[in-house]
């Protein structure tokens, strides 16, 4: 197992060097220029070359790649061209903020889905899963940013229950504080995620319906609850882990619309101010670190698949 | 490993997709001008009150809390608080801040810059003619890459700052230049003591905690949340009425709306499209002013049919548009836009919009166009693809000018692509674009966007007398025949239509009814309030 760990890690090196250049070259070919932000009309055509030279831009783009790469083996993710912070400061001082929230989202929407999506699929076509059906049809379609303003309007407006926006009160520094503000992007993020997990479930519960063992159950009498929650569960959790794995790349990236619609300070938003300003390095940093996430979310996936379904062998 | 590697290519999409859509560059130019508040008093019997606070909706987080870098609104907007400028210009008078007085020789080669006496930063340091001189040594020194540098050199010459005493300053300039005290309006001292050990200011790890002279200090910055200011009692200008000032981010714009609506936010820019929701609340003042902004549509001279390099071709083009409905299309109502005709702007020194106009009147463009031996006229006109006003107006102009012969090829294009095309002075390939500029009062400044040749000149106009008129103007100390000169090319120029200049936009601000002293705290384009140490929480 240690040896196999060790070597999907060795592998994923590879991959994050594949990232790293199609993400540099894809931001070299979005149009835009950094330097921009930087010029007011009058400035003097060589004092604007000499913020392009002060910030490396003249080189050719394979140059920058290389000095990019050069500084990241070192582990140095380089400074924002815009605010010439560092960047693994500015993407770790934002993290706690994505993870807590992506964190929960995901939580809930598992926790959510599972039993949803396991009576849509034993009631096949009736009621309860065409009201399922329903509701995870209207998530996926759905534009969460339409349905934070929605809800932002109901709790916070109408009702006044909720803050509309932000993680804090400001000036307030407490663990309540900041769940109540997360109530609303937390479940908007939620019901986007549950609506795709339950569909995945459904599907997984009508093929495990089919088969053999669950046959046998009903020929000795089991009730359809215990069948369903006590072995065709088991089952469908396999699915539940991939999912899971998927979603690890989410948890850093952060749910860009939600952070923003929601003015939450996570990593989503930092990656969206980071494009608008054409910020090379954070867009580079941000997305290599989504990326080791997400291959690092898929490592931990597989890993637990041997634990839940013993049939599968790990090889590497 | 295939699944994770799917995984890995959505999430390069997901940043191709985003970089597809973004935006240009968030810089503002900063704005060296304003107009009073159109506010209202407070209600009789209700004199300014101490303590409270005040909350400000802003939409991304600073770039950099010093006033030598802050080129981006949220950055010149602190900064505007924390940071005292030396003096501030509206309507051609000067309200004195941290100076007080500026007095040019007679020969108009030196200003000598006196300061209040007194001064201090809000870590309890002197404020002096040291800071001052210290200030403009780092605008001017190349490795500082201050971008207000251009402005302190004229024709390559730099001016020269000079200590004469604690209080006073004096400037040297190369040449004769009126434009020099709007030059100074930008000026914002920056602490000596804070920063004379540092190899590189814009970097500098002290900007995280800045130390200034303005009304209210900083206090706490969380990074994509808020960030709070309080009241400096050893102000200048008398102790604050509120006790603290904040910041808050909202980068959604229906996010920001509803929040002003829940308090949580008190001030906050409006659009036009969201005045009446948040008038009908009836809780907020909903105040229009002007911001000092032209907004026009540019002709391509330089453009590969080269077409558009004849006066009578513009003039023409210029005719088959009517000005009153390209405002209805794009800002809803003349109450956010004031018909424009000169390139000078409202807020600018001799400002006259009684100059030659083209202007509604299809059938004479017809005639012109036909004279000017114009005929299958195409025009390629390039717009940025999601700016709803662009993208009204460019439709606008298309069918109008269909209507006298020229067929219009709209060219969509992302925002940072279309700002690369509109500042690239070798792009041939179209002729008309949308767009507008900030200038300050100083007409000196328009220089560079109207003489043959100049650095900002996009539309590449050249018209020699033009060029003359505007370089006597720069080195003209004699307010009349300033006046003059400058009168003089705003006919001209609106004679030869460069430009179709469209509006005097205005920004839309409304402020929660529980605070007073607007009208003192003075309305600014950029930055909203000059002094926040006015406003009060009634």
């Amino acid at each position: 197992m240690r040896q196999l760990i060790v070597r999907r890690l060795l592998q994923t090196l590879p991959m994050l060097f594949f990232v790293s250049v199609v993400c540099f070259t894809m931001i070299k070919l979005a149009p835009g220029d950094p330097v921009l932000s930087f010029v007011t009309p009058n400035m003097h055509a060589d004092d604007i070359e000499r913020i392009r030279h002060n910030l490396g831009l003249d080189k050719p783009a394979y140059i920058q790649y290389f000095i990019w790469i050069k500084e990241m083996a070192q582990g140095n993710f380089g400074y924002s061209l815009v605010n010439h912070q560092p960047v693994l400061g500015q993407i770790l001082e934002r993290l706690p903020a994505t993870a807590g929230l992506m964190g929960s989202a995901i939580a809930l929407a598992v926790l959510l889905s599972i039993p949803l999506g396991l009576i849509a699929g034993a009631n096949r076509n009736r009621w309860a899963d065409k009201l399922i059906n329903f509701i995870s049809y209207v998530g996926i379609s759905i534009p969460l940013f339409w349905l934070a303003i929605l809800l932002m309007y109901l709790f916070a407006i109408k009702l006044h229950l909720l803050p509309s926006m932000g993680m804090r009160t400001i000036g307030v520094e407490s663990a309540a504080d900041v769940l109540k503000h997360g109530i609303l992007p937390c479940s908007v993020l939620a019901f986007g995620f549950l609506a795709g997990y339950v569909r995945y479930i459904r599907s997984s519960t009508i093929g495990q319906l089919k088969e053999e063992y669950v046959q046998i159950q009903y020929a000795f009498g089991s009730k359809k609850s215990t069948i369903l929650f006590r072995h065709v569960l088991k089952h469908v959790l396999l699915p539940v882990i991939t999912l899971l794995g998927m979603s690890m790349g989410d948890l850093v990236a952060g749910a860009i619309v939600t952070e923003t619609v929601f003015s939450w300070p996570g990593i989503g938003s930092l990656g969206m101010t980071a494009v608008k300003g054409m910020d090379y390095p954070l867009i580079m940093g941000i997305t290599l670190f989504s990326s080791l996430m997400l291959i690092f979310g898929n490592l931990v996936a597989d890993i637990l698949y041997s634990f839940v379904d013993p049939r599968i062998q790990l090889k590497g | 490993m295939r699944r994770g590697l799917s995984g890995v290519i959505a999430i390069i999409l997901l940043t191709f997709l985003i970089s597809a859509c973004s935006g240009g560059n968030n810089a503002a130019s900063p704005a060296a001008s304003g107009t009073p508040a159109e506010s209202q008093q407070p209600a009789a019997g209700e004199g300014p009150k101490d303590g409270g606070s005040l909350i400000i909706g802003v939409a991304a987080d600073p770039v950099v809390l010093n006033p030598n870098y802050a080129g981006d609104r949220v950055s010149l907007t602190i900064d505007q608080a924390l940071y005292a400028p030396l003096f501030q210009v509206n309507n051609g008078k000067k309200t004195f801040y941290l100076a007080d007085s500026l007095t040019p020789s007679a020969d108009n080669l030196t200003y000598t810059l006196k300061l209040k006496s007194g001064l201090t930063w809000h870590d309890g340091e002197k404020l002096t003619a040291d800071d001052v001189v210290f200030t403009i040594e780092k605008i001017l020194d190349e490795k500082q890459n201050s971008f207000l540098r251009a402005n302190f050199l004229i024709n390559d010459q730099p001016i020269t700052a000079t200590k004469v005493d604690d209080l006073t300053v004096e400037f040297k300039l190369p040449q004769v230049s009126p434009a020099f005290e709007a030059t100074l309006v930008q000026v914002t001292p920056i602490p000596k003591h804070i920063f004379e050990n540092e190899t590189d200011i814009e970097k500098s790890t002290k900007n995280a905690a800045p130390v200034g002279s303005g009304p209210f200090k900083f206090k706490e910055y969380k990074a994509g949340e808020y960030l709070t200011l309080e009241r400096f009692d050893n102000y200048f200008g008398g102790k604050p009425h509120l006790d603290s000032v904040t910041y808050r981010i909202a980068k959604d714009a229906n996010a920001a709306n509803l929040a002003l609506q829940n308090g949580e936010i008190n001030v906050q820019y409006l659009d036009p499209k969201d005045v009446s929701t948040i008038q009908a609340t009836n809780n907020f003042e909903i105040l229009p002013y002007a911001e000092g902004r032209l907004s026009y549509l540019m002709f391509n001279a330089n453009s590969d049919t080269g077409v558009l390099a004849k006066k009578e071709v513009r003039q023409a083009l210029s005719l088959a548009l009517s000005r009153d409905e390209i405002i209805q299309t794009a800002y809803t109502s003349s109450e956010y836009a004031d018909p424009a005709k000169s390139f000078l702007t409202p807020d600018a020194l001799y400002f006259t919009n009684d100059v030659p106009t083209f202007d509604n009147d299809a059938a004479k463009a017809k005639e012109m166009l036909q004279a000017a031996g114009v005929s299958n006229l195409k025009l390629r006109f390039i717009v940025q693809s999601g700016n709803k006003a662009q993208e009204a107006i460019s439709l606008y102009v298309q069918q109008k000018l269909k209507a006298v012969g020229v067929d219009v090829e709209l060219k969509s294009m992302d925002s940072s692509a279309w700002v690369q095309k509109f500042i690239d002075l070798k792009a041939t390939d179209f002729e008309l674009a949308l767009t507008g500029y900030i200038m300050g009062y100083d007409p000196d400044a328009y220089r560079i966007l109207f003489t043959s040749g100049a650095s900002s000149n996009y539309s590449h106009y050249a018209n020699p007398e033009v060029d003359k008129l505007l370089n006597e103007g720069a080195g003209e100390a004699d307010p009349a025949k300033r006046a003059d000169i400058y009168k003089k090319a705003q006919e001209i120029v609106a004679g030869d239509a460069p430009i179709y200049p469209i509006a005097y936009t205005k920004t839309v601000v409304a402020i929660s009814k529980n605070y007073g002293g607007l009208e003192e705290a003075v309305l600014k384009p950029v930055v909203i309030f000059e002094d926040l140490s006015k406003i009060y929480q009634k």
